[in-house]
């Protein structure tokens, strides 16, 4: 025992002593210490190149609001994980580190090969400020038990949003507590990225929020919650809590992204599919949100070559973020290897589908008061508090008024 | 120099000396941020430029930006709702409570300390919790009501645009009961017993004596109490960031989360001060009542 515990000790020390020379650490503030950047970075710091990266976790809530105080007080990470639609209110201010020479240098990071939504979210006046994380979007989730339980059929889901309203009402059971549809029309980030493609495919869009159509968007999301086939919670409650609703069988239908597909392989205690967000009318416009993070430096670190570094690790590692994390790459080129989940290999095709109909939000260095402005206009129509097109319209002058 | 040394050691000096201490710590924590924000109220501050000393002047383009704002009637409108109804029934029911405890039953201290257990838990904690019993599908209040029969559909506390704000002034309530208990409990110790003795002599019954003794004995206490839990109040941040996030549809916003708001999610440091400001002034007036109940109390 005694000799166990000395031989510890020396390694200890030896362990620091060879270390103290050229150790570089760097600090990673992201939302979550599961995601794959956290995991990738446990990864570098443990190859032997004196540099190692400290993760401090930070919830998605509080993550721009935590770092822009950083940021103001210069007491920001050197690294950090960042909502994509958040990234040009940091670049557009030279918060982030502009890397476009190294990335010109790199043999690992190929920008153009990236997609184009991820890459304009990245890009601020020409430059590129970070490199994206992964891609995802949403779709509709649906659980085919419940379909044939209602006599609908489990291969041919909701194709239009009148197959979806008609769904959602023969789906939905008080009596045993299920909900026809769970979806979030919280007044946060996530309440507008679930309602900017409904907006968009009936002609709208963030900067043209009062366009015609919008408005029947917004009818559809009303009628959901007026006749009872949504919990009332969809108002206050995030995509992650909506679909748990769903896993736990009181929902029959969720519209959430890839990210969810672990767990619900796990805990969902039924058969369930993935199909296409509905479209307006057979034929019509498809769109859905871009969502997933960006990685960037930030331009006060005082080791921008060992950040980069990193940038290059995750970049080298960017096949893995699909069968080890379901989401999708935002790289051309990346084949989806198979998960052995044959539901999660179905799903990878719709979302990969849906993906390519994705659309950016912004990227403008004001879009939490841009979303902030959409949030209002669909919580004071979903609340009865106002006309759907009267509080476009003021959303609409509003966001003008942000953006000129 | 020796004189100065000894004035400081036991002559005036030493008083001088303690007021020092005390009036530069108040500047520094708590008069130069005061200043600071007041000041912010008429500039533009951005994230990025709030780490800088000087900010581009706005005028009163910050505060007419609030009064212009098609929330600001319905914000002082809930924040005097939220904030009269915590007081009002936070202070009833602490009241009660600690007129019952002064019955000095067995085991009355005991139990008394356990309803700290409440006041102690940090706010964060406090609305989880009742996050959790308010729910709309599953929560524990909806459940209770509908056994008792008392309503048949599930109320959907947190999501409906007529309950939110008292959803989370339930929460207040229960969160600030018990600190007004045990106030007023002191208070009630310290009514000396032979006055109850003497009037039950003459002939005065429980009313009576609750009208004429404890209520006129207590009212330096009562001030206290109250503008304590005016100020509380106005400070409550954590319930409201735990169970509506000042939602749906701006339905639970109240003056101090709005600030938090316009400061943290929107950005904008001037319009955020302007409403802090704004709240100062009101915090001022309560505490000239408080500083007055004090006053009373260390005269008696």
């Amino acid at each position: 025992m005694k000799r166990l515990v000395y031989a510890s000790v020396l390694a200890l020390m030896t362990g620091a002593g060879g270390a103290v020379a050229q150790d570089v650490t760097l600090t990673l503030w992201t939302e979550s210490a599961t995601a794959p950047e956290s995991v990738f970075a446990q990864e570098f710091s443990a190859i032997d190149n004196g540099i190692t990266i400290e993760i401090r976790e930070i919830r998605f809530d509080d993550l721009v609001t935590d770092t822009l105080r950083a940021v103001a007080t210069g007491t920001n990470p050197d690294l950090i994980a960042i909502d994509n639609p958040d990234h040009a209110a940091f670049a557009s201010r030279g918060a982030f580190l502009d890397i476009t020479d190294q990335v010109a240098a790199s043999d690992v990071i190929d920008i153009d090969a990236v997609f184009e939504g991820p890459r304009a979210s990245l890009t601020w006046d020409g430059r590129i400020y970070g490199i994206p994380r992964a891609s995802n979007t949403i779709a509709l989730y649906y659980n085919r038990d419940l379909f044939a339980a209602a006599g609908l059929d489990p291969d041919s889901p909701p194709r239009t949003w009148d197959d979806l309203l008609e769904a959602a009402r023969a789906l939905t059971d008080p009596e045993n507590d299920v909900y026809g549809i769970a979806f979030s029309a919280r007044a946060s980030e996530e309440g507008t990225f679930q309602f900017l493609p409904w907006a968009q495919m009936a002609g709208g869009s963030f900067d043209n929020i009062n366009a015609e159509g919008v408005a029947d968007a917004l009818a559809l999301w009303k009628a959901f919650l007026d006749e009872g086939l949504a919990s009332p919670d969809t108002l206050t409650r995030g995509q992650w809590d909506s679909t748990g609703t769903f896993n736990g069988g009181n929902a029959a239908m969720v519209i959430s992204g890839p990210w969810e597909l672990g767990r619900m392989a796990s805990d969902a205690a039924f058969d369930w599919g993935v199909t296409l967000l509905p479209v307006r009318e057979e034929g019509g416009v498809r769109a859905s949100a871009l969502g997933d993070f960006n990685l960037a430096i930030f331009a006060n670190t005082d080791h921008p070559e060992e950040a980069f570094a990193f940038l290059e690790y995750y970049m080298s590692q960017v096949d893995r973020v699909w069968p080890e994390f379901t989401r999708l790459p935002s790289v051309a080129g990346v084949a989806l290897a198979p998960t052995g989940d044959a539901r999660i290999d179905a799903a990878a095709q719709v979302f990969t589908e849906q993906l390519s109909y994705a659309r950016n939000r912004g990227p403008h260095p004001d879009w939490p008061r841009i979303s902030q402005e959409i949030q209002t206009a669909f919580q004071s129509v979903l609340t009865g508090q106002a006309e759907a097109q009267e509080a476009l319209d003021e959303a609409a002058a509003r966001i003008d008024g942000i953006m000129n | 120099m020796t004189r100065i040394l000894r004035s400081l050691r036991d002559g005036i000096g030493f008083d001088v000396l303690l007021v020092i201490i005390a009036l530069s710590y108040l500047l520094v924590f708590a008069g130069l941020p005061l200043i600071y924000n007041v000041i912010i109220s008429f500039q533009t501050v951005d994230v990025f430029s709030l780490g800088t000393l000087w900010h581009p002047n706005a005028g009163f383009d910050n505060y007419r930006a609030i009064f212009d704002d098609p929330l600001a009637g319905r914000v002082l409108w809930q924040t005097i709702v939220f904030t009269l109804g915590s007081v009002a029934l936070q202070f009833t029911f602490g009241f009660a409570l600690a007129l019952f405890f002064h019955q000095n039953f067995t085991g009355a201290t005991w139990i008394r300390g356990l309803f700290l257990a409440a006041w102690v838990m940090p706010g964060l904690v406090v609305g989880v919790l009742w996050n959790w019993l308010l729910s709309g599908d599953f929560g524990v209040i909806n459940h209770l009501l509908e056994s008792l029969g008392l309503i048949e559909d599930p109320v959907f506390w947190r999501s409906n645009v007529e309950t939110s704000l008292y959803a989370v002034l339930i929460a207040n309530i229960w969160y600030g009961t018990p600190f007004n208990m045990i106030l007023l409990a002191v208070g009630l110790a310290a009514i000396p017993g032979d006055l109850y003795e003497a009037a039950e002599l003459d002939g005065a019954n429980a009313f009576q004596r609750f009208w004429t003794i404890t209520l006129p004995m207590m009212r330096a206490t009562i001030g206290a109490v109250l503008a304590l839990g005016i100020i509380f109040t106005l400070q409550q941040f954590d319930l409201f960031a735990a169970i509506t996030q000042g939602g749906p549809a701006g339905s639970s916003t109240v003056a101090q989360y709005w600030s938090w708001q316009l400061s943290f999610r929107e950005f904008d440091f001037g319009r955020g001060a302007v409403i802090s400001v704004l709240m100062i002034i009101v915090v001022l007036f309560v505490s000239l009542i408080y500083v007055r109940s004090t006053k009373a109390e260390t005269q008696l």
